[in-house]
């Protein structure tokens, strides 16, 4: 589960193509432009390959992150089925993460590199994650919503360029579609069930409403960088309408089950179609994913101890002949 | 300063919340082996994705879970990245076929023609 | 052959020390979820963790068919001295050397427990048994090749392996311990009997501990830890409890 890759503001536009042939770039976009997609091996703009490695990359580490939220609640999961369906979910997380690292390499990136940076704080990963799952109802709207929009964002990027990565997606895409279901039916049967069930999951959709629309992003602002990433379908769908898509198929979904959703200016303009809704704090957003949220120091430190703890395992098995080599996915 | 979360599992592993982190050095998820897994017999086996592993029996090990664990496998193959040998893209032009070629398409023989002709012949005579 | 009244109070104690080191340990074992050494080991880990949770829900259905309550309330709302579970699967999962030798020596157990009873008398017991032998050769499997290849990789590795081995052999003969209704099992057919069974799980992992380069202690030498089949329990099953049903308990009348 992730939401749209982050676009530093301060990147410098315009030099996205400015060392490149002419004609060979000619040739990359026409290839894209005729729905065909690059492989590996192709050539392709130096940009084109910081980018994409830059949006799995991020896309990756949202899900071995993903996994330490929803992983709060794993061994407090009541009753068989829903001990069962959380731990494969957070399993899945832990698969995604896998698949996307995969595919990530293929551009030339090592794992090892990869965890540094994650580990460091050079490269991100989804907001979301950087907040606390406080009750066992945080989960069901996590599992619920946060892989809604997931989901809204890894069909649009299924549909994108890069081979590999779009393989991963489509693998991802079919697991999503458990967690949602799962998340779904565990928020259905809070808010259908006792008073102490429906105010639990009614308080953590208004703890997790604001990060669910922090999500997407902010708005993009359609710079010359923007319209490019979109012309070489590594973006595929702007913030905005990937908001629109989700608020559409989800805040009817919501309101089905009585839940309040806490934004009293939350609804649909029927002349424009449009959804309308109070703009999440932006400047939060900036401060969480420059490292000042309620969870990101527990977070990368987790992920670093884990890291370490495992590494006697590895280097164990680690036999002086092996040599590494991008895989090829 | 250890973390105290809202998940027991990290509260009682005792986390130092800062502490310097030893870098990953090359080679610490070891190598990678390409999988190619059988859904059923009598099918072809088909690249599914790759798995970062030790040796082929971790490999092997590694793979039943991470392409198969939701069934419809019956076999897997794994092969290490490095021993996998691929044309260039460069050149997928030799893969163009010239029309010319339909010598090599079953639909090119059309014989009935002369056989029916050729049955109409011999009756006549 | 039909099985007597004493005999199907002997099945529910077995089918209580069964489901319940299946459903301690998978609970145990799914704490490494997202924590594991590498990606690729934390989704077989968490793999078998989910099968031991369908095992020892699969073994409480059995139980609820045979008048006890149904699977989730049996599960989440006794207290540690109502299990039976064996101490081996109680402990923290402390490194991971610890976790894959608990793992080792439990399931080259269950593996030949449950090929013991597939020729139970005792039907919905080796309908089971049968069931899921592929996912225990699986773990078994697992296990196996882990221990294989840590027992000498490294220095470190073999001192690590065979600490967790000294540390885990007592418990694991743990497993072992009979109940009061052994006699029972072994004349009606039910399940040949936990010496029979210890006889060849110390067969098995005596083979693949010798090829792994580590030792086995004497027999002899040990105490095994026992009481688990008995309500008595370690130190760590409580609290393990506590925080399995933390949620369940909030409400248990409610549908979660």
């Amino acid at each position: 589960m992730y939401g749209n890759a982050y676009i530093d503001p301060d990147q410098t536009p315009n030099k996205l193509t400015q060392d490149e042939d002419p004609a060979r770039l000619a040739e990359f976009e026409a290839r894209i432009e005729g729905g065909d997609k690059i492989e590996p091996k192709d050539w392709m703009p130096k940009e084109y390959r910081k980018q994409l490695i830059r949006m799995i990359e991020q896309h990756a580490h949202s899900e071995i992150i993903g996994a330490l939220p929803e992983g709060t609640w794993i061994t407090r999961a009541p009753g068989f089925r829903r001990k069962l369906a959380l731990m494969a979910k957070v399993q899945d997380e832990v698969g995604h993460a896998q698949l996307l690292y995969s595919a990530a390499e293929t551009l030339g990136k090592s794992r090892e590199e990869m965890i540094n940076d994650l580990i460091s704080g050079k490269s991100k990963y989804s907001n979301v994650f950087n907040y606390p799952a406080e009750t066992w109802a945080d989960t069901a709207i996590i599992s619920w919503l946060i892989d809604a929009g997931a989901i809204v964002n890894q069909l649009a990027n299924s549909k994108g360029s890069y081979g590999p990565y779009c393989r991963a997606l489509e693998r991802i895409c079919v697991e999503e579609s458990f967690h949602l279901k799962y998340g779904h039916d565990n928020v259905v049967f809070l808010a259908t069930g006792t008073k102490t069930q429906r105010e639990m999951v009614q308080d953590a959709l208004i703890r997790w409403w604001k990060p669910v629309m922090h999500f997407f992003g902010p708005s993009d602002n359609i710079s010359v960088h923007t319209k490019t990433l979109m012309k070489w379908k590594v973006k595929m769908a702007s913030n905005d309408e990937m908001r629109q898509t989700f608020l559409n198929m989800y805040v009817p979904k919501i309101w089905d089950l009585g839940l309040v959703i806490p934004d009293p200016n939350l609804k649909k303009n029927e002349s424009t179609g449009l959804w309308e809704y109070t703009e999440p704090d932006w400047e939060e957003f900036k401060r969480v994913i420059n490292g000042d949220g309620p969870c990101n120091k527990e977070r990368l430190a987790v992920r670093k101890y884990a890291e370490e703890k495992g590494r006697w395992v590895r280097k164990a098995l680690l036999r002086k002949d092996a040599e590494y080599v991008t895989p090829l996915v | 300063m250890k973390i105290q979360s809202l998940d027991p599992r990290i509260t009682r592993s005792e986390i130092e919340l800062e502490k310097p982190f030893d870098e990953a050095k090359e080679l610490d998820q070891w190598q990678t082996y390409e999988v190619f897994h059988q859904t059923k017999r009598g099918q072809q086996h088909q690249h599914v994705g790759c798995v970062h592993a030790p040796n082929a029996e971790m490999a092997l090990l590694f793979a039943k879970e991470v392409y198969g664990r939701r069934g419809l496998c019956v076999n897997l193959w794994v092969a290490k990245s490095s021993n996998i040998f691929a044309t260039d893209y460069e050149d997928a032009d030799i893969f163009e076929c010239e029309e010319v070629k339909t010598y090599r398409d079953p639909g090119y023989y059309k014989v009935m023609d002369r056989i029916k002709a050729f049955k109409e012949k011999q009756q006549s005579i | 052959m039909n099985i007597s009244e004493k005999g199907f109070e002997a099945i529910k104690d077995l089918l209580y020390k069964m489901a319940d080191d299946q459903l301690i340990i998978g609970h145990r074992n799914s704490e490494w979820t997202g924590l594991g050494p590498v990606l690729e080991e934390d989704i077989a880990f968490s793999s078998m963790a989910q099968d031991k949770l369908g095992h020892s829900q699969a073994l409480y259905d059995v139980l609820s068919q045979m008048g006890e309550g149904d699977p989730d309330t049996i599960a989440f709302m006794r207290n540690a001295e109502q299990f039976h579970c064996c101490h081996l699967v109680e402990y923290p999962i402390g490194e991971y050397e610890f976790s894959l030798m608990r793992h080792f020596f439990f399931d080259n157990a269950e593996l030949l427990r449950f090929e013991m009873l597939a020729d139970s008398s005792f039907e919905p017991l080796s309908f089971i048994a049968k069931k899921i032998k592929g996912e225990i050769k699986y773990h078994s499997m697992h296990a196996d090749i882990w221990i294989s290849q840590l027992g000498s990789a490294s220095e470190e590795s073999k001192i690590r392996m065979q600490n967790a081995l000294n540390e885990t052999f007592p418990l694991a003969l743990g497993v072992f311990e009979k109940g009061i209704f052994e006699d029972v099992l072994k004349s009606e057919g039910i399940f040949e009997g936990e010496d029979v069974l210890k006889e060849r799980w110390m067969s098995a992992v005596s083979q693949i501990i010798e090829k792994a380069g580590l030792k086995l202690p004497e027999v002899n030498s040990i105490t095994p830890s026992l009481g688990g089949r008995r309500g008595k329990h370690t130190e760590y099953l409580q609290p393990l409890l506590d925080e399995m049903t933390e949620v369940f308990r909030i409400d248990p009348s409610a549908e979660w």
